[in-house]
């Protein structure tokens, strides 16, 4: 995932206060969550605007402490490891929910379902007779060449030919007030522990707000993700065993895992744990081995086995892909998803969604430029200084330019790059992400956010109705990402607009 | 049935909890006996620092305060407090789906109160205080683990864990006291006899046995042999028999050398010891501390490290 979502394009003029906005918040230009630009209060904000006027900083204040001191409690931390000592943080958690009108959730959710499911009939074509690619609709060699496309994966069978059972799209609003799709998480995405926590911590937060707005519960999401997972092995055993497969305690996301499992009541398994004896996966209990049917696995596919990918990983179990190919157990999501989501494939996904299922894409895509392209090539390399230039296989905001924030110097040492390995890029314009109301230092304030969604498919494919909400702490960023200084919030999505007080 | 590593895990929380909560007891009881500045109470402090291992030459010229100090925050000292907290802690955070939230956020409060920047301010300013407030907490720690977590294998692992080390420590003191090494402390006066009662926890269910009447042959009695205190070396080895039972059961493996009988064995030879007959109880304190150490290797090798061909399912 990248970590600067594009750019903060606001001028001098955005520092002008909009007309008739109430006194305790004033967004600046870009598309603002609970205000008109005529500084009007969007109806599904207005319970909370409601509240909120009622509300003093230092109460405010005191439940944002409450806030931080439960999360700390919980253990819902990741580890800073330092030269001298470990110390453990929590991520910022912003005490104010975002809110979703219903009718904006239903056209997000039948995006995100019609998106992913050309994504699996996509994956399955790649990875059987290569349609897709013979018709000419996605060039051959960005596949084929693409290093996350696994050939160990050519001609096995898929349930459901659900490869991605868990998906975490990341959307984005822009200025026009329309959510667009900016990366599909189709690996390993991570961030729905944080969905369940904030949205317990806000109910004790906001009781009486939640009541009245009418808010979609999203704490079915672990008995549903234990259903998806079963679903895929119904065919192997009647009551397949499901575990949750984690790289260890010194990961970033263990909290995560370990929630997980306790919530679906699976064992927590790491690569230790798991013996491949004749084709068949096992965990060492204490009383001898036991098999595995189902691992929902939190591991990279280069580390899952190291006889079939990289050799000198610990953190997964010799002989598990081939137990999976000889379809005695079930990797979930499938290995080799990585493919359908690299940047350069993203930009094909609305003639993916046509090819497959005849329908335009819900939910657009950003505009993308394949530096691939001579022509894009060349549009890209003049239009420098207002573009965001990525790397196609980096993630994390590595090799990756911010046209707009480099200098002349780095922009040219990096169009020195771009000349030398044009396939390697892609760009996109610089989007102004929406703003929420955000409690920064005891004050109610603008940030920046996008949208995680949580997506889980396999006999069905299931949206869950709220979303881990990303948030830019510091002024004007637009940087969402948790190695940033990014925060998150809970995301309320209404069952009815109409019911609005 | 659970991942052999899980229940290591259970089982070493246990452990590490049981010797933060001896540890700071220890320490306590030192601080409070040393504000009488006479011989016997360099006596309990030789007593208390023997007790956890702590050569005596080490420490001799230094303020009982520093020497507590160290027991409670030194990180190279593997035994300290902090560092008992610090890997249990870990040990929970492994298994965090295993165990109840209630037991984590007592384990995990406790662990950031003592590893948190104000820890060693608070220790300086009220040594006692913070030392009862660990105890107090561990006590809470188990007593969530009694009232939410489900008596089955897991709970087992982690009690057998607190009482292996339970027994093992207890007779660790005892040792000091009435053991056949050199230099051992003996009970010479009331407060040590008091002071070591206090160690194990143990002065007020003691005086309602034998009443305020001190003697060191009753005090040996009480911590070996009681089968109701639970802080007896008896009393802790019928636990361990008892949980091994139940968690050999579904065990099959095919030697039946397990710890189970290990267990069985120190407590008959417990039940049955004769302090008349015998040199003391030195033989017989040694031997506790043997066998808990070889109950801890055949725990080990039955349930977590066993030879995987012999264990394929039916």
């Amino acid at each position: 995932m990248s970590a600067v979502r594009g750019l903060n394009g606001a001028g001098p003029q955005s520092e002008a206060p909009p007309q008739a906005t109430p006194e305790f918040y004033r967004p600046a230009i870009s598309y603002d969550e609970m205000l008109t630009p005529d500084g009007g209060v969007r109806p599904n904000y207005a319970a909370l605007h409601a509240r909120l006027s009622t509300l003093n900083p230092s109460d405010l204040a005191e439940r944002q402490r409450t806030l931080e001191q439960s999360f700390l409690l919980q253990g819902i931390t990741f580890t800073v490891y330092g030269a001298e000592n470990t110390t453990e943080r929590i991520i910022p958690t912003d005490l104010l929910p975002r809110i979703i009108p219903a009718a904006e959730w239903a056209r997000i959710e039948a995006g995100l379902i019609q998106r992913l499911r050309a994504l699996n009939a996509f994956l399955a074509d790649i990875y059987s007779d290569r349609q897709i690619l013979q018709d000419g609709v996605v060039p051959r060699e960005l596949v084929l060449g693409a290093p996350s496309y696994r050939r160990e994966m050519i001609g096995l069978y898929v349930p459901h030919n659900a490869y991605v059972n868990v998906c975490g799209s990341d959307l984005i609003r822009g200025q026009d007030g329309e959510f667009a799709v900016l990366e599909d998480n189709l690996r390993v995405p991570s961030g729905v522990s944080y969905m369940l926590a904030n949205r317990d911590a806000a109910k004790r937060t906001f009781p009486g707000t939640y009541r009245t707005a009418g808010v979609r519960p999203v704490e079915r999401y672990p008995d549903l993700l234990l259903a998806t997972l079963k679903s895929m092995a119904a065919e192997l055993r009647a009551n397949p065993q499901v575990v949750v497969l984690t790289p260890g305690v010194y990961n970033s996301a263990y909290y995560e895992h370990a929630y997980l499992a306790r919530l679906m009541g699976v064992p927590l398994v790491e690569g230790r744990d798991l013996v491949v004896l004749d084709n068949m996966v096992y965990m060492r209990t204490t009383q001898g081995l036991r098999r595995v049917d189902v691992i929902y696995r939190r591991v990279d596919d280069d580390f899952i086995d190291p006889l079939t990918f990289r050799r000198d990983s610990g953190l997964g179990a010799a002989g598990l892909f081939n137990a999976y190919r000889a379809g005695n157990v079930v990797i979930a999501n499938a290995p080799g998803t990585g493919v359908a989501d690299d940047k350069a494939v993203y930009a094909y996904v609305p003639e993916i969604i046509r090819y497959y299922l005849g329908e335009d894409a819900i939910l657009p895509n950003i505009e993308t430029y394949l530096c691939r392209e001579p022509a894009q090539l060349s549009h890209v390399l003049a239009n420098l200084d207002k573009l965001v230039v990525k790397a196609v296989g980096a993630s994390g905001g590595y090799g990756m330019l911010v046209g707009p924030h480099a200098s002349a110097r780095e922009r040219e040492a990096f169009a020195e790059q771009l000349r030398a390995d044009p396939a390697n890029y892609i760009a996109q314009p610089t989007i102004q992400l929406s703003t929420a109301p955000c409690l920064v230092d005891g004050r109610i304030e603008p940030r920046h956010i996008d949208l995680r969604p949580f997506i889980l498919s396999a006999e069905q494919t299931i949206v869950t109705p709220g979303a881990l909400t990303r948030v830019a702490l510091r002024r004007g960023s637009l940087v969402v990402n948790s190695s940033q200084g990014g925060g998150s919030k809970d995301t309320w999505v209404l069952w009815d607009d109409e019911a609005q007080p | 049935m659970m991942l052999a590593r899980v229940a290591d895990s259970l089982y070493w929380i246990g452990r590490y909890v049981e010797r933060a909560e001896h540890v700071s007891r220890l320490s306590d009881i030192m601080l409070s006996a040393t504000l009488d500045q006479n011989e016997a109470a360099i006596n309990v402090a030789h007593v208390a620092l023997a007790a956890v291992g702590e050569e005596e030459d080490d420490k001799t010229g230094r303020a009982t305060l520093e020497a507590v100090h160290d027991l409670i925050f030194d990180r190279e000292d593997a035994g300290s407090v902090v560092n008992s907290l610090a890997r249990g802690r870990e040990n929970a955070r492994q298994v965090r789906d295993q165990i109840t939230t209630e037991m984590w956020e007592r384990l995990n409060l406790l662990y950031l109160r003592v590893t948190g920047p104000d820890a060693e301010h608070a220790f300086t300013q009220r040594s006692s205080s913070f030392l009862h407030e660990i105890i107090a907490d561990l006590h809470l720690f188990m007593g969530a683990t009694d009232a939410t977590m489900s008596h089955g294998e897991g709970w087992r692992f982690l009690l057998l864990g607190v009482h292996l080390e339970r027994a093992q420590l207890i007779a660790r003191l005892l040792e000091v006291c009435f053991g056949e090494a050199e230099g051992r402390l003996p009970l010479a006066d009331h407060l040590t006899q008091m002071s070591v009662l206090r160690m194990a926890c143990a002065l007020e269910p003691y005086l309602r046995v034998y009443t305020a009447e001190l003697e060191p042959k009753h005090l040996l009695e009480f911590l070996m042999f009681d089968q109701e205190f639970p802080r007896s070396i008896r009393y802790a080895t019928l636990r361990m028999e008892e949980h091994l039972t139940s968690l050999a059961r579904h065990t099959e493996h095919p030697a039946h050398s397990g710890p189970e009988r290990l267990a069985g064995r120190l407590s008959s030879r417990l039940e049955f010891a004769d302090m008349e007959e015998q040199q003391g109880a030195g033989p017989l304190l040694t031997a506790v501390v043997a066998e808990c150490s070889r109950i801890h290797h055949a725990i080990y090798e039955t349930f977590v490290a066993y030879p995987l061909e012999q264990r394929l399912p039916a």
